[in-house]
């Protein structure tokens, strides 16, 4: 909630504050999971399905199960349990049928890596292999071959989700707003084009890992690399029919998630092989190369964009069709779809909005959450579409979007109505055209681009996000007062690195009025120890916990002021703080100091009150909704975090070749709470998607088998790929409801920088790019077919009609050129 | 690691070739281990033993005479090439090409002889040692025996070294020393990265040549051309040795484009 | 195989497996967990270690070809508790997120800073450009790195709007 205290009285929140946890990190002292030791622990490995499709003709784990040192093996004949988060659809090992490359088929557990690795190589499979379905475009083939035959009888999210049984549609997400077909009519142009993207993997760091352990009386304890214990604690439970009192995850120190790590993977598994070695606890850690087809990924993307728009560069109408490429399994991709659905069609006001998002499963490894949660990948054809609209329509793409940008008195897609505290997109547009000089070359450029032969060119792209989650996302924060005046503080929100446990003990800090030395935020958490937080994701936590921590915090200070006004016979409205004590304000020297009081305040003849202090915040979403299913109406936002990036670069039109000279990012969140986790999130995200634009993406043979499974062939951003120049500005339009009036950012910084990068070289050169990641030699086959779209585009601009009662679609519409990439449509 | 093998560090040349002899083909040598770790990892051979090769102190070392050339002992380590004065004074190019492979921590411990003996189309220092005009030795039991490198690699992966035979030095000639020169490699980021496609020149006053990487089944070389050959000659004899193919790296015909592009860019370096 | 090295000044004597690569005996042989293991194959940077002076791919070498060697990991940064001028830089600068590629960061900008303690922006992405980092997008641990060597300037900061 927003906070009345004046800045210039907040020591730490807006600044530039170290991070609390960054010594044990420096030191190597920090225990991920891999660090921890086990006594008796065996080591788990997966057999992996070289086929995309296939039936299990024959399992035969005989030999596998003699091999002296091997103490568990398993197949999906052995594990009749399903997992699934909206929709429960997966068994922990594939059971008569294979769905994905890399799909795991048997597991064991052996003494040493080494014997595990023998084990599975005993293992006799037949296939018989089958023609996998790949093109999430033929999903209404009704010859196509199904994934999930079954679907009709898998149990799933009623009120939020519409699976097609007899389709490899696992869900489809509708919204109707306003009435298209007649925002059409009215439109002068209608545009449309096609924009597609690939799987891409997140690249944690580390790779996922987890340990398990099956005691007697089904007593769970799983240690994992995971962004939500509770998630995990919850669908265990759920699979496997045990109380969730019985269940304990713990997440030591996290190297990095971004949403692969955000529901539950391994950790089945890992307790199912323990259960099976008479409970020793079982670890699996998950190879770079498993990491790439054994674990999930993120879903491709194919976005058909129309848009009806009028000569003033108002947009009256638009459809949106999304057909993700989910693969095997719905797991998170279900949920993508629909909240991406509602966010479609950026930052900007459509009148009349139509989407159809499906969720098609292919037989490919599946896509999960990932940082952004369908928009980085939408984004990427909206923000292009935005430019190819604008260029048709003769308009600066700048000043196009702002035409069109969401802002006070504007409705969102679902119905939400935009405030001044919602945030400014505008203001975020304005800010980094500012820092790339938008809509000129200064001096310097002009003479860089004499000195290289290469060509400069500029883009401005915006984005918007709000959580994906729940509407009664909710969670709690402990603070335990320590005998020394110190406290700890006990929450499941994970830290893998954003550096939000920092931004909350500021907070706490400048509440109680404390030196943020005497505030420890442990980072690992523990769902017998912790109490609930419903997920890491979303950018919802510096929000919530955010809350929460004030509210905890707030509280505390409650207790602490009971126990003064009780011990210095005072009235509470008269106390106040500071960093030592509780006192009384017009007599600063009766004072109760919070080391007297911690663990219960006694007087001296040793009589004791009140007992050890805990202060409790809870907090909530409040106000929001489910949305209609069909017409994607309602409240689903707990917030909107705006933002924007300014992109220059410069292109080798001979070979494609280019470099990025700078990209500027500025974000709407309300409140900074901590400067350089702020920068760090703002640049960490935008190479993230700079990796997603350049290099990254899944290359499948015809077979559906994944040819680039490690880093020899799956290029991340190294030191030496990054801009030449980074700015990051903060914009501060207060959110009411947010801690100290701020917002989320964790995502933001990765959705739009694709977009950007594409329309700043088609700026450059002409060049027209409808699909990621763009490599040099796509720009190069790009520039190759820029001159046949030139003359095309320039025949094609259609006279206005004059206005009739049944105007003829052709003359409205402006044809993209035929000789561009096969993604342009050519529309009648 | 998951496989089973012995290791071995023999300390001479008669050692190692003894080693090799008894070995008949199931042992691997472990110079850098920067390839060789990497495809056990993945699990692409399983060699029964390692010969460890870099205790030997007569495969160690590089020396440059002025009439017999430069001498590349076996165990040199790319760092060791980019940091050496003779290299850099009389073959700058091979401490550029050195510099392209890897990250600075493989260019610690990557060795040229390595980087042969892998032979992947794509190995960096193919191409220009092969601009260079050089050969290898190699040694065994039977003898020693000298190749040029053009004639070295046989296929993808593959080379005229026997089975008990080690590869003693490369050895670059002295009528290359002073070269001029230039290299270029394709690469899909700027980061460390395989060559989608490398060329790498070397001009005297006597002989033009151009190594090219990753566009056809071994690092190719042009014949000998004319030190005055024309800028579209050279191109065009570029193009002859090579046959590009579409891969998940790079499409056949933007591999061939940028060739004949990187001929074009290096040309004027040469003079 | 009996080997003997020295790791962070300290002597170590220890039979190792053959098969063992020097990442792995580091963790579980000697119990030094800071180093990290990423992908297994030299690509990541993870396992970065300093071996006789020179920065090395640790998953890259077998433990018995350590034997004699002389290496640095991240536990040897910090003297006496203390951290160093580089650890305290990064820090200071937002360098560390997840803190999974830090260890082999320290490593690799230690190794830059010893041979080289005024060296360029571009000579600082040159030498961490085999370390990926996935949370930072660099740009933090470039300014660490000046910051350590003097060289920065002004900080350079979020700017407000």
């Amino acid at each position: 909630m927003l906070d009345n205290t004046p800045k210039k009285d907040l020591k730490y929140v807006g600044k530039d504050v170290e991070r609390i946890d960054v010594v044990e990190k420096l030191t190597g002292q920090a225990l991920y999971t891999a660090d921890l030791e086990f006594a008796g622990m065996l080591h788990g490995k997966v057999l992996r399905s070289p086929h995309a499709k296939a039936r299990i003709k024959k399992i035969d784990v005989s030999k596998a199960k003699k091999l002296v040192g091997v103490h568990a093996v398993l197949t999906g004949n052995d594990l009749d349990y399903r997992v699934g988060l909206y929709l429960v659809d997966k068994y922990i090992l594939a059971r008569d049928t294979i769905r994905h490359f890399g799909e795991a088929v048997a597991a064991v557990a052996a003494e040493t890596p080494a014997i595990a690795q023998q084990a599975l190589d005993l293992i006799e499979i037949e296939y018989e292999v089958m023609t996998p379905f790949l093109d999430p475009k033929q999903v209404f083939d009704k010859k196509a071959p199904l994934v999930h035959p079954d679907l009709g009888s898998y149990s799933y999210v009623e009120a939020v989700f519409t699976p097609v049984p007899g389709t490899n549609i696992a869900n489809h997400t509708k919204l109707r707003k306003g009435n298209v077909e007649k925002g059409f009519k009215e439109a002068d142009y209608v545009i449309e084009r096609e924009y597609t993207n690939p799987n891409v993997q997140h690249v944690p760091m580390e790779t996922h890992i987890a340990v398990g352990k099956w005691d007697t009386g089904d007593r769970i304890t799983i240690h994992t690399s995971a962004q939500s214990p509770f998630t995990v604690r919850n669908l265990f439970a759920h699979s496997f029919k045990i109380p969730h009192c019985n269940i304990r995850v713990i997440t030591p120190y996290l190297g990095g998630g971004f949403g692969g790590k955000a529901g539950i993977h391994l950790e089945p598994l890992c307790c199912c092989l323990s259960k099976l070695s008479g409970g020793r606890p079982v670890r699996i850690q998950a190879t770079r190369e498993e990491e790439f087809s054994l674990l999930p990924c993120r879903s491709g993307l194919i976005y058909n964009i129309k848009t009806g728009v009028k000569k003033n560069g108002k947009i009256v109408a638009q459809k949106m069709t999304m057909y993700w490429d989910a693969g095997a399994y719905a797991d998170y991709a279900v949920n993508v779809t629909r909240a991406s659905g509602f966010s479609a069609s950026g930052p900007y006001e459509i009148e009349n909005a139509w989407v159809d998002a499906y969720t098609v499963y292919t037989n490919k490894p599946f896509g999960t959450a990932y940082r952004g949660f369908g928009h980085v990948e939408f984004s990427w054809g909206m923000e292009r579409h935005m430019n190819y609209v604008a260029d048709t329509l003769g308009i600066d793409p700048l000043e196009f979007r702002k035409i069109n940008a969401l802002r006070p008195g504007s409705k969102t897609m679902t119905g939400e109505e935009v405030v001044a505290n919602t945030g400014s997109v505008t203001k975020c547009m304005d800010a980094v055209a500012k820092s790339i000089n938008y809509g000129k070359l200064t001096a310097a450029e002009l003479a860089r681009e004499k000195k290289t032969g290469m060509k400069i060119g500029k883009s401005v792209v915006a984005l918007q996000k709000a959580p994906a989650m729940p509407p009664f996302t909710g969670t709690v924060m402990i603070l335990k007062l320590n005998e020394d005046g110190s406290v700890t503080g006990s929450h499941s929100l994970t830290d893998y690195g954003m550096g939000t446990y920092t931004s909350l003990a500021q907070m706490i800090a400048d509440v109680l009025r404390w030196p943020i030395e005497r505030i420890r935020l442990p980072i690992e958490n523990d769902t017998d120890r912790d109490p609930y937080d419903w997920q890491t994701v979303a950018s919802k936590g510096l929000l919530l916990s955010g809350n929460a921590a004030i509210l905890a915090a707030k509280d505390l200070l409650d207790k602490c002021y009971d126990v003064a006004a009780q011990a210095l016979r005072a009235q509470k409205c008269d106390l106040d703080h500071d960093a030592e004590k509780v006192f009384v304000r017009h007599h600063p020297k009766s004072h109760v100091t919070y080391k007297q009081m911690a663990v219960g305040y006694a007087y001296p003849n040793g009589n004791a009150i009140c007992g050890p202090i805990i202060g409790i915040g809870r907090y909530i979403a409040q106000g929001l909704t489910n949305l209609d299913k069909e017409t994607g109406q309602g409240n689903p936002a707990l917030d909107w975090t705006f933002g924007a990036h300014g992109l220059i670069v410069e292109v080798n039109e001979k070979t494609g070749a280019f470099n990025i000279i700078k990209v500027a990012s500025a974000y709407d969140i309300g409140q900074v709470i901590n400067e350089g986790s702020v920068r760090g999130q703002a640049i960490g995200g935008m190479i993230q998607g700079l990796g997603t634009a350049m290099c990254e993406g899944y290359i499948y043979n015809d077979k559906g088998q994944l040819l680039n499974p490690s880093f020899t062939d799956n290029k991340i951003p190294t030191s030496l790929d990054i801009p030449e120049e980074i700015d990051c500005i903060a914009i501060e339009t207060p959110q009411i409801d947010g801690p100290f009036g701020a917002r989320g950012v964790g995502e933001h910084s990765m959705i739009a920088v694709c977009g950007a990068l594409g329309n700043a070289i088609e700026k450059a050169t002409g060049a027209v790019l409808t699909h990621m990641p763009i490599r040099q030699e796509n720009v190069w086959k790009a520039l190759q077919n820029r001159s046949g779209k030139k003359a095309a585009a320039k025949a094609a601009k259609p006279a206005k009609a004059a206005k009739a009662e049944k105007p003829a679609k052709a003359a409205k519409i402006a044809k993209p050129a035929k000789a561009a990439k096969p993604s342009g449509r050519a529309k009648k | 690691m998951l496989q089973n093998f012995s290791y071995q560090a023999p300390e001479t040349l008669k050692d190692l070739y003894a080693l090799l002899k008894k070995s008949n083909g199931k042992a691997t040598i472990l110079a850098g281990g920067t390839d060789l770790l990497v495809n056990m990892h993945n699990n692409w051979i399983s060699p029964e033993s390692l010969i460890d090769i870099k205790k030997i102190p007569d495969l160690k070392g590089v020396t440059f005479n002025p009439k017999t050339g430069l001498s590349i002992g076996a165990t040199t380590v790319c760092i060791e090439l980019i940091n050496n004065k003779d290299v850099k004074k009389h073959y700058p190019l091979l401490a550029e090409a050195a510099h392209n492979i890897g990250s600075p921590q493989l260019r610690n411990r990557a060795t040229i002889a390595g980087n042969l003996c892998t032979a992947s189309p794509c190995a960096d220092m193919g191409c220009s040692l092969l601009a260079l005009g050089a050969s290898v030795e190699l040694g065994s039991a039977d003898g020693v025996r000298v190749i040029p490198l053009k004639d070295f690699f046989t296929g993808p992966k593959k080379t005229q070294i026997k089975k008990h035979e080690v590869l003693l030095r490369i050895i670059v000639p002295a009528e290359m020393a002073g070269a001029k020169f230039g290299m270029r490699k394709l690469k899909r980021i700027k980061g460390h990265d395989i060559a989608v496609a490398s060329v790498a020149m070397a001009r005297t006053a006597k002989v033009m040549r151009i190594g090219v990487g990753s566009a056809a089944p071994t690092p190719v070389v042009t014949a000998d051309l004319a030190a005055s050959t024309t800028l579209e000659k050279a191109v065009a004899a570029a193009e002859k040795v090579i046959c590009p193919i579409d891969d998940v790296r790079a499409g056949a015909e933007y591999r061939r484009f940028m060739v004949k592009e990187f001929v074009g860019q290096i040309y004027p370096e040469l003079f | 195989m009996k080997i003997t090295l020295t790791v962070n000044g300290k002597k170590y004597q220890r039979d190792a497996s053959e098969t063992k690569n020097l990442l792995h005996f580091l963790r579980e042989d000697l119990g030094l967990t800071g180093t990290k293991e990423g992908c297994g194959a030299g690509e990541c940077g993870a396992c970065t270690v300093i071996m006789n002076g020179k920065t090395v791919n640790s998953c890259l070498i077998l433990a018995v070809e350590a034997n004699g060697a002389d290496i640095m990991t991240i536990e040897g940064e910090a003297k006496n508790g203390k951290l160093s001028k580089l650890q305290v830089a990064f820090k200071k600068n937002h360098a560390v997120q997840c803190g999974f590629c830090t260890p082999g960061m320290i490593m690799s900008t230690r190794a830059l800073l010893e041979n080289n303690p005024k060296p360029t922006v571009e000579q600082i992405k040159q030498a961490i450009e085999g370390n990926f980092c996935r949370c930072t997008g660099y740009q933090q641990i470039i300014e660490a790195v000046q910051d350590a060597s003097g060289q920065l300037k002004k900080k350079e900061g979020l700017k407000r709007a």
